[in-house]
């Protein structure tokens, strides 16, 4: 009997296998990148029917977040406006700004026929997950924790990633996002803008014990009486400016901030 | 080595509950399936089995040309905003509104959930007189608002008709009605309490003042009303306070099921079920009937009776409390029923003016009589039975009237608005179809299906829902309750009050042409609706005026404060009794060879107006666990003299009609009587309800009578496949129910913590050391309960009256879809809840699976069968501390919150189903197709064959149904095919309790749920208050103080693991002097 395999087929199962196993290791790779939704969703950024610029209304303008979407302190959604928001300020017999302007064109005409304007969704939570808008902005977490610096925005686009794992890296370190619950919908604020005297007085104005305050601040025995020894630890021990560290761990301490790591909190 | 774990073994002369005849004979098919989580290997029928192989390439090939389609581009998603805000609406929150559902002669008052204007889930309105838990009927009437099969076009002959025509036709009508001043217009009314109604009624007598009234309800009613109305007056309405009768006896009167009186809610009746000390007082029950009902499941002491001996054990009662008419009825009396009323008459005396008397609404005119007697004799009048007054309303014919109205010619028009179906329901309802169109009588029908009177109708026109509508009703005290709507009519129908408007000129029915806002423009103001007018007018008239604040008020809360019946002045006239009883024919016991048919409102589908409520349906009936039909309950000395089989088909016979239908052996019941359920076997409804069961109306030729006799049986040789539930899901006849005496409580009132393997259970030698969740010095790392909630339930077998209210309500709530009688028949039914019922005899021996029996003296007797007792236990996911269902999950799909909850993530389930094995309550279900999407009841057509649905593959229907998903819950996942779900304690509804917490605290600290305030769709639909649940870790909360009760045990205690939900044992409250007194609920003590 002849050969009918030629010599170089004794190393072709050991090439195959090192193919595959190249191939594997790029596919996984391949996989993890681009199939995260770091990848697929952040940078999303569908055109809108209207174009509605979010840089003029709450940028330029600085309408609050919440003058538009009206209910996202008491539900879990926070709602897209109605038209009689719009008009509250372009429609005839109000404002009537820029009433004219072919950009409303759709806006008007929606209005007459009843029919709702079709705005794409950009963040999309999926079915089995039950986010809660309200949960969050009256815990003071920001919209621009979760939504990026929409003041900026000509059109809206996916900022973060708002993946399970993302979620849960601040339900398990939540001081890094919290701040005081006047500053929710400033999405340019920064703890350093802070006056320490008032945040401390703030929650001092909330009958937090001060001893309290103190061992916040600087661990088991640290000491303060007064508002200006308060401030005088804090100095010591972040430094001349508020940090985000220090107004967050006050916050959690204080509010009793437990964010839910329980399936429960989320999926129903 | 391997340790197997044995539960322990039981006492060869213990007794034991089972569920099924099968069980308690240990007969071979059961022990088969004994154990299984999920029946295993064939569960596949005959036809099935033929088709499968080949079936299963056909659709293999073609799916595979199927693949590849699908797309994975992120889909669009709109935002569709509202354009104009909508008052009160808050998108994502739901709006609560009260409303009220009428029903015969009265109403059951309804807090109504809505989304963003769908009303999703009912519950009882707690604010009202008479609120509280509510019945499976309401808690599932949600569900045939969006039913996609009920009626939405008008039809004529059976041939759909538009609107405009319609509305042409009934003005005719009108119009011919009119010419003779109405004298050959008819109205058939249903049970109606309604103000408006009334009112109306009234003015449509004074634009025809020779118009023709009748009343008919399929199911009762005539003949309490007549003795009413002779022994009390005219309009006066007995009020029966259940929560003050110390001592009832119930003439085959289900108060607590399908035959509700007038009066206080069951909770009322309940209260003084369960003790939790020696002092308490509580009432006791006693019940005649010929089969299982709830009430008899509930009565301290009950005997099996013919239906047919009702008047005589009437008479017999009335006799010995001193009524000379009854004395001849009364003396044909068997003997063991005078035993067994005697002591129980001697009861009821010894407590005078806390006693009271009820007695069936199916029975006829002479049983209402005595009874009227005889809570006379007993001081019930003004004690436990108010006589409150009416305001008179018109004279109403019965249905003898209608009858001989029609013969005589002197209808040419027939309105029907009862919610009964004439041609379906009406004593010998095919005599009655053929008059009808023999005499040539128009007859226009309003009604929600398209039943059969609705298809051979002259004009149908379809009834609105009430959720849909603007109504008002009497509550039974008088209270005037408001119905208001909820959504705008789906399908256009029209309410009756609509419908009497149209009549009187003042409404045209069908949708309404909305005219298109002006540009820019405010938007029009909505057109006054003359339903919403008539309202106000009667609404005015109850209030004394038109006071806007008052309306807003009642609107608001659901019902006008202080709106009750005032008390009737007149004396019960007694001497009137004597002339029904003389009027009433003896009658004899039925014999084997002559039995009576008893005809009974189902508890699924009542008298056959839910037969297309899917989920009614699919609730298993409380005593025969059977689904989805009808079936005749057989007594088991009778069914063995039979020699039936379970399912087998019986032909009855009465008179020269005859139906044929599966039997099913009914342990408790009477020999020599056949209970069939009434409402099935209707056509032309729907694929929920058409052709499911069989018609028991059809043997019925008089009107009032349900009591049938003389009856004949033939056994047919077919067996018919049933869906019976109660061998499914078992506890392997683990001792899992516990109940006990008053004696036995007030010897030990910790009993139950006693009994079984309880007192046995070793010291905990775990690492975790004191009481779970309870920071202790042993226990330094236990839960916080300063922080957090911990949930917890306890349901008092007590008050468990073992309705399926929870089990619709939880439907309701959690989304769980229906799965068709198949499925169930495979044990794949999803509801969450199950309601165990299960049978106890005196003495059982065998035990043993693998032992032979070599007492068969300890064999049930038919006999010891017929007298066997009935209990519930309602059971869904216990929520273990140390759940064995966690720690097999591969892939951690199931775990514990730190608030206590077994909770499960849906979407991370692979459906391996090792937890559903590993739970001893057998609590979990398995999704075993996708059935939200897939019609599980209908049938798909695929290459020329027809396939069940749910087997068809891609090639079957595959669209969830538009009008059922607006009923979902949008806070609970609509699960998929693969995966396990179970309770979760509403786990929706705690989350939404804390985030509201946590908007009204901010930045404060006080996170804890005000007590009581959150509440699980079960405890809410519960009409018995049987259902505690709550916060552990709050100590002022009622589950704190439940799980205190010296009646509280856990299920399965001894296997450790730690139930968050537990039971309160079954008190009974024995009269030492009946006959048979020694043997109530003794067993459960003798376990060791």
């Amino acid at each position: 009997m002849g050969n009918f395999f030629p010599r170089w087929t004794n190393w072709l199962p050991l090439k195959l296998a090192i193919a595959v196993v190249f191939i594997a290791f790029g596919v996984s790779v391949g996989v993890a990148y681009y199939f995260t939704p770091k990848y697929t969703r952040v940078g999303y950024e569908p055109t809108q029917p209207v174009p509605f610029s979010h840089k003029i209304h709450a940028g330029q303008l600085a309408l609050d977040c919440r003058y538009c979407h009206s209910f996202g302190e008491t539900s879990s959604h926070s709602n897209v406006p109605t038209n009689q928001t719009c008009f509250n300020c372009h429609g005839p017999g109000k404002g009537n700004i820029r009433s004219n302007s072919p950009k409303l064109e759709m806006v008007i005409k929606a209005n007459e026929t009843g029919k709702s304007i079709p705005w794409v969704k950009v963040h999309k939570a999926p079915d089995y997950v039950y986010f809660n808008h309200s949960a969050h902005l009256n815990r003071g977490i920001s919209c621009v924790s979760c939504h990026g610096k929409i003041t900026e925005m000509e059109v809206v686009r996916h900022d973060q990633s708002q993946s399970m794992g993302w979620c849960l890296d601040c339900h398990r370190n939540p001081e890094k996002n919290l701040r005081p619950l006047e500053f929710v919908t400033k999405l340019d604020y920064k703890a350093g803008d802070l006056k320490r005297a008032d945040f401390y007085k703030a929650l001092l104005d909330k009958k937090v014990p001060v001893d309290e305050i103190a061992t916040t601040i600087g661990g088991e025995g640290a000491k303060a009486d007064s508002l200006d020894q308060l401030v005088a630890l804090a100095e010591k021990t972040y430094g001349k400016d508020v940090t985000q560290t220090e107004v967050g761990t006050q916050i959690k301490k204080h509010w009793q901030i437990q964010p839910p790591e329980s399936c429960t909190a989320c999926h129903r | 080595m391997k340790k197997i774990w044995k539960h322990p073994e039981e006492p060869q002369n213990a007794k034991r509950y089972w569920r099924s005849v099968a069980e308690l004979d240990r007969r071979e098919d059961f022990l088969k399936n004994l154990g299984r989580e999920f029946p295993e290997g064939d569960t596949l029928n005959e036809a099935e089995r033929e088709n499968s192989r080949r079936e299963f390439l056909k659709i293999m090939g073609a799916s595979v040309g199927m693949m590849g389609l699908a797309s994975c581009r992120r889909p669009l998603v709109n935002i569709l905003p509202y354009t104009q805000h909508v008052e009160w609406m808050i998108p994502g929150k739901s709006l609560l509104y009260a409303t009220t559902m009428p029903q015969n002669g009265g109403a059951v008052p309804l807090v109504v959930t809505t989304h963003e204007g769908r009303p999703t889930h009912l519950s009882g309105n707690p604010l009202h007189p008479l609120g509280g838990g509510i019945s499976s009927f309401a808690q599932a009437s949600v569900l045939d608002l969006y039913d996609p099969e009920r009626s939405q076009k008008p039809m004529g002959a059976g041939k759909e008709l538009s609107w405009a025509k319609a509305n042409d036709l009934l003005a005719a009508a009108v119009a011919e009605a009119k010419k003779t001043s109405g004298a050959s217009l008819g109205i058939v009314m249903g049970g109606s309490s309604s103000p408006t109604y009334l009112r109306l009624l009234d003015e449509v007598k004074a634009a025809y003042p020779q118009v023709k009234l009748f009343q008919y309800e399929a199911v009762g009613g005539e003949g309490q009303a007549a003795a009413n109305k002779a022994v009390l007056g005219t309009g006066v309405k007995p009020f029966v306070k259940l929560g003050s009768a110390m001592r009832i006896l119930s003439l085959d009167c289900d108060f607590l099921g399908v035959d509700p009186v007038a009066g206080e809610p069951i909770s009322a009746f309940t209260k003084h079920r369960a003790k939790e000390a020696k002092t308490a007082d509580m009432n006791r029950l006693y019940v005649l009937e010929n089969r299982y009902t709830l009430t008899g499941g509930m009565a301290d002491h009950r005997k099996p009776l013919a239906a047919s001996l009702i008047p005589v054990a009437a008479a017999l009662i009335a006799a010995e409390l001193g009524d000379t008419s009854a004395k001849a009825l009364a003396d044909t009396a068997p003997a063991s029923l005078k035993e067994w009323i005697a002591p129980a008459v001697r009861d009821l005396i010894d407590n005078k003016g806390k006693s009271v008397v009820l007695a069936g609404s199916r029975y006829g005119v002479e049983v209402h009589a005595l009874v009227a007697s005889i809570n006379n004799a007993l001081g019930a009048y003004d004690s436990t039975i108010e006589l409150l007054q009416a305001a008179p309303a018109a004279e109403l014919g019965n249905f003898a009237d209608l009858q001989t109205a029609i013969a005589g010619g002197q209808v040419k028009t027939l309105v029907s608005l009862t919610p009964a179906s004439l041609y379906y329901d009406a004593p010998d309802a095919a005599a009655l179809a053929k008059l009808v169109t023999g005499k040539g009588v128009n007859l226009i029908h309003v009604g929600m299906q398209k039943n059969i009177t609705a298809r051979q109708a002259a004009l149908h026109i379809p009834a609105a829902h009430y959720l849909e509508v603007w109504g008002d009703v009497r509550a039974a005290d008088g209270t005037y309750s408001i119905i208001q709507p909820m959504i705008a009519p789906l399908y256009d129908g029209a309410s009756r009050v609509e419908i009497l408007l149209a009549l009187l000129g003042r409404k045209k029915l069908g949708p309404v042409e909305a005219a298109a806002p002006a540009a820019g423009a405010a938007p029009a103001a909505p057109a006054t609706d003359a339903a919403h007018t008539a309202v106000r007018d009667t609404f005015a008239v109850v209030a004394g005026s038109l006071d806007e604040t008052k309306w807003n008020f009642t609107l608001r809360d659901g019902f006008l404060k202080g709106s009750a019946y005032a008390k009737a002045t007149a004396a019960p006239n007694v001497a009137a009794v004597a002339a029904f009883v003389a009027k009433a024919k003896p009658v004899a016991a039925p014999t084997a060879e002559a039995p009576e048919v008893v005809l009974v409102a189902d508890s699924s589908v009542y008298d056959g107006r839910y037969i297309n409520n899917a989920w009614l349906q699919e609730a298993p009936d409380p005593v025969t666990k059977l689904t989805w039909e009808n079936a005749a309950w057989i007594g088991s000395v009778t069914f063995r003299a039979l020699g039936l089989k379970e399912g087998q088909l019986v032909k009855i016979t009465v008179g020269d009609t005859a139906i044929e239908i599966p039997a099913i052996e009914a342990p408790g019941h009477v020999s020599n009587s056949i209970t069939l359920p009434l409402g099935y076997g209707q056509t032309g409804v729907g694929v929920v309800g058409g052709d499911r069961g069989v018609n028991a109306y059809a043997l019925r030729k008089q009107p009032g009578t349900f009591v049938l006799s003389g009856a004949k049986v033939e056994v047919l040789p077919t067996i018919a496949e049933l869906a019976i539930t109660q061998e499914q899901n078992t506890m392997e006849g683990r001792a899992v129910y516990r109940e006990g005496t008053l004696d036995t409580f007030n010897k030990d009132t910790a009993f139950a913590q006693k009994t079984g393997m309880d007192s046995h259970i070793p010291e905990n030698i775990s690492f975790y050391k004191g009481q779970v969740g309870v920071k202790s010095e042993e226990n330094p790392d236990g839960f916080d309960y300063e922080k957090l909630h911990q949930w917890g339930m306890t349901i008092d077998l007590s008050k468990c009256i073992g309705c399926t209210a929870c089990i619709v309500a939880c439907q309701s709530e959690n989304n769980i879809p229906v799965v068709g009688k198949d499925q169930v028949r495979k044990g794949r039914l999803m509801q969450w809840i199950r309601m165990d019922r299960y049978f106890a005899v005196p003495k059982w021996g065998k035990n043993e699976v693998e032992q032979e029996s070599t007492w068969p003296e300890d064999n049930a007797t038919p006999e010891q069968l017929e007298n066997a007792e009935m209990v519930h236990q309602p059971l869904a996911c216990q929520q273990c501390e140390s759940a064995p269902c966690e720690t097999v999950c591969p892939v951690n799909a199931t775990v514990h919150t730190p608030e206590g909850l077994n909770a499960m993530a849906y979407n991370r389930c692979i459906g391996t189903r090792y937890c559903a094995n590993n739970c001893p309550y057998t609590a979990r279900r398995f999704n075993w197709f996708d059935y939200n999407k897939r019609n599980p009841l209908i049938d798909t057509t695929v290459l020329g064959m027809k396939v069940g649905n749910l087997y068809a593959g891609p090639l079957g229907e595959k669209k969830e149904d538009e009008g059922l998903r607006l009923q979902r819950n949008p806070n609970v996942t609509v699960r998929m095919r693969g995966v396990i779900e179970k309770c979760t304690y509403c786990v929706q509804r705690l989350e939404s309790a804390k985030i509201v917490q946590k908007q009204v605290q901010r930045d404060s600290k006080n996170f804890r749920v005000p007590t009581d305030t959150v509440k699980t769709a079960c405890q809410e639909s519960c009409p018995a208050d049987a259902i505690v649940f709550g916060d552990l870790a709050d100590p002022k909360s009622a589950i704190v103080k439940s799980k205190a009760s010296p009646r509280d045990y856990q299920l399965l205690k001894y296997i450790g693991t730690r139930p968050r939900t537990s039971y309160l044992a079954r008190l009974r409250n024995p009269n030492k002097n009946m006959p048979g007194a020694e043997n109530i609920a003794v067993w459960s003590n003798n376990q060791y």
